[in-house]
């Protein structure tokens, strides 16, 4: 009977948990709908290259590939934002777009805590930029959680720019600067330590990048920063954190946010601000986002942008761990 | 309630008295049991016993905020947590040991035994040597000795089974110690439980050096 078992890292959802799944796609949709965001779908299938050829590429072992009939590899959709980034630079004419979507997106090297196949709900906003679209943006990420009922939750902010301006000043190389960002994403005081004087990088800039993993908690965080650099670019990330988090506290947000200047992913197409949505009981972040400016010239037609995607099965486990609790 | 998953074994004693140094009423964790989840009396923490290798994993999902590990461990397992803490107890290093006569790192195909498959497959990428990985799970000692491989790469503490067996550490590579680890999402919801903890632990390892 092997051959009516599923592969490894995906799985059927049956009517009970469908059912749930459709109610917060439905609260979604209409979330999404009310703020002005037209849904597209965008295809399954797509050439290979398209997510190689940029800046930052998906990792080739994280794609599920196949060749087509002309020889050319082709992929299953590994990511929603490149997809919707293409479409805005190359299919739309307006300067402004807000595009959402509901899909499923595959990662062929996932395991442990995330799946193969993954059901995200999304938006992306085109054309929008500045410290105000962003905190619109992170404030409408916290209401979309409350709206599909998650109560103990947080949104947590970075910036890329920040640790970008940190290397600037420390004269590390690409190579030594990707092995100290993996050690600096793990909060591992100690090997960021010895890389950094293996390295020999400049004493100012050792100070200031080994205290990244401490830099998270509430705003004071952004004046802790401050104190540790000159660098303009890493000033300038602050100053940009320091406005949203004033707009965000306007319209009465702050509740639910938090900052990490040390979130530093790899090889990412974030160009600006970028945060998580972190619901207790659930391991794994259950929203992810952030601007990414440069991606649409990429494409073809410069667009500044920003977005996020909540992964809708994690919701559903944080709604279940909630339900237990009470 | 925090959620603190310990790894069974040696481990755990060390784990017992800086929980209880810390003001943690963990006394629990010295009684004679065959309980695999215990909690204080004040119901602050819920202890899990698990497989030293398995505990990277319960952080890694959440379903433990946070654990003590030892680093090989954690290099060995490459789980996607935060690293907090050097607790400085139980230290050892990671080595390659073989015969000290024979020139053995530099046979042309290696053959290495080795409970730390992906550590060593990672060791030996980085320096662009191919070598024969061979997994072991216990009484790695054994392999050189009976020609099953050349060197083996395995923690040492004092080094007395590889004296006892004409062995020695040819290179150290790792220095390993006992790790603080967090998951991703509990150290930012749980801020209030676990840095405050966090804190403590530093004072009580800045007492011991």
């Amino acid at each position: 009977m092997t051959y009516f078992k599923l592969p490894a890292g995906v799985r059927d959802i049956l009517p009970e948990e469908s059912a749930r799944l459709d109610r917060i796609e439905d609260t979604l949709r209409k979330k999404f709908d009310k703020e002005g965001f037209c849904s597209v779908r965008t295809a399954g299938l797509e050439y290979y290259d398209t997510f190689t050829c940029i800046q930052s590429p998906v990792p080739q072992a994280n794609m599920f590939k196949m060749t087509d009939k002309d020889g050319n590899l082709i992929v299953l959709r590994p990511d929603m934002t490149l997809s919707c980034a293409r479409i805005a630079a190359t299919k739309l004419r307006e300067e402004r777009a807000r595009l959402c979507y509901f899909s499923n997106i595959y990662n062929f090297a996932a395991g442990g805590n995330s799946d193969r196949e993954v059901a995200q709900a999304g938006v992306e906003i085109f054309g929008e930029e500045g410290a105000w679209s962003d905190a619109q943006t992170v404030a409408f990420a916290a209401e979309c959680l409350r709206a599909v009922g998650l109560k103990n939750f947080i949104v947590d902010i970075g910036h890329v720019g920040f640790y970008k301006g940190l290397l600037e000043d420390s004269g590390l190389s690409a190579e030594a600067a990707e092995e100290i960002r993996g050690y600096i994403n793990a909060k591992d005081v100690v090997n960021t330590e010895i890389a950094l004087r293996r390295y020999g990088a400049g004493e100012k800039a050792q100070a200031a990048i080994l205290a990244l993993p401490s830099l998270f908690g509430g705003a004071e965080v952004l004046e802790r920063a401050r104190t540790l650099t000159e660098n303009p670019a890493a000033l300038a990330a602050l100053d940009h954190l320091q406005q949203v988090y004033e707009h965000l506290c306007r319209a009465g947000a702050e509740k639910h946010v938090s900052f990490d200047l040390g979130t530093v992913k790899s090889l990412s197409y974030y160009s600006g601000m970028v945060f998580t949505g972190l619901a207790e009981g659930v391991g794994a972040p259950v929203l992810s986002g952030g601007r990414y400016d440069g991606l649409c010239a990429q494409f073809g037609r410069a667009l500044s942008a920003v977005g996020f995607a909540i992964g809708l099965v994690r919701v559903l486990r944080a709604q279940m761990n909630g339900e237990e609790k009470n | 309630m925090l959620n603190v998953a310990l790894a069974k074994g040696r481990l755990a004693e060390s784990c017992a008295d800086l929980f209880i140094r810390c003001g943690i009423r963990a006394e629990i964790l010295k009684e004679e049991t065959r309980k695999l989840v215990l909690e204080t009396p004040d119901k602050k923490f819920r202890f899990f016993f698990v497989k030293p290798s398995d505990v990277p994993t319960y952080v890694e999902y959440g379903i433990a905020d946070i654990g003590i590990v030892g680093k090989d461990t954690l290099l060995e397992a490459g789980a996607d947590l935060y690293e907090m803490l050097d607790l400085k107890f139980e230290k050892c290093r990671l080595c390659l040991a073989g015969f000290p006569e024979k020139n053995s790192l530099s046979a042309p195909h290696l053959r290495v035994a080795t409970k730390y498959v992906n550590t060593a497959k990672k060791l030996f990428l980085s320096r662009g040597e191919d070598v024969e990985i061979i997994k072991l799970n216990g009484s790695i000692e054994l392999a050189p000795l009976t020609g099953l491989s050349d060197v083996i790469f395995d923690i040492v503490q004092s080094g007395g089974t590889l004296r006892a067996n004409g062995l020695a550490v040819l290179e150290e590579v790792f220095d390993i110690s006992a790790r603080l680890v967090a998951n991703k999402v509990s150290l930012k919801t749980k801020a209030a439980e676990i840095l405050p903890l966090i804190s403590e632990m530093k004072k009580y390892i800045g007492e011991q050096k």
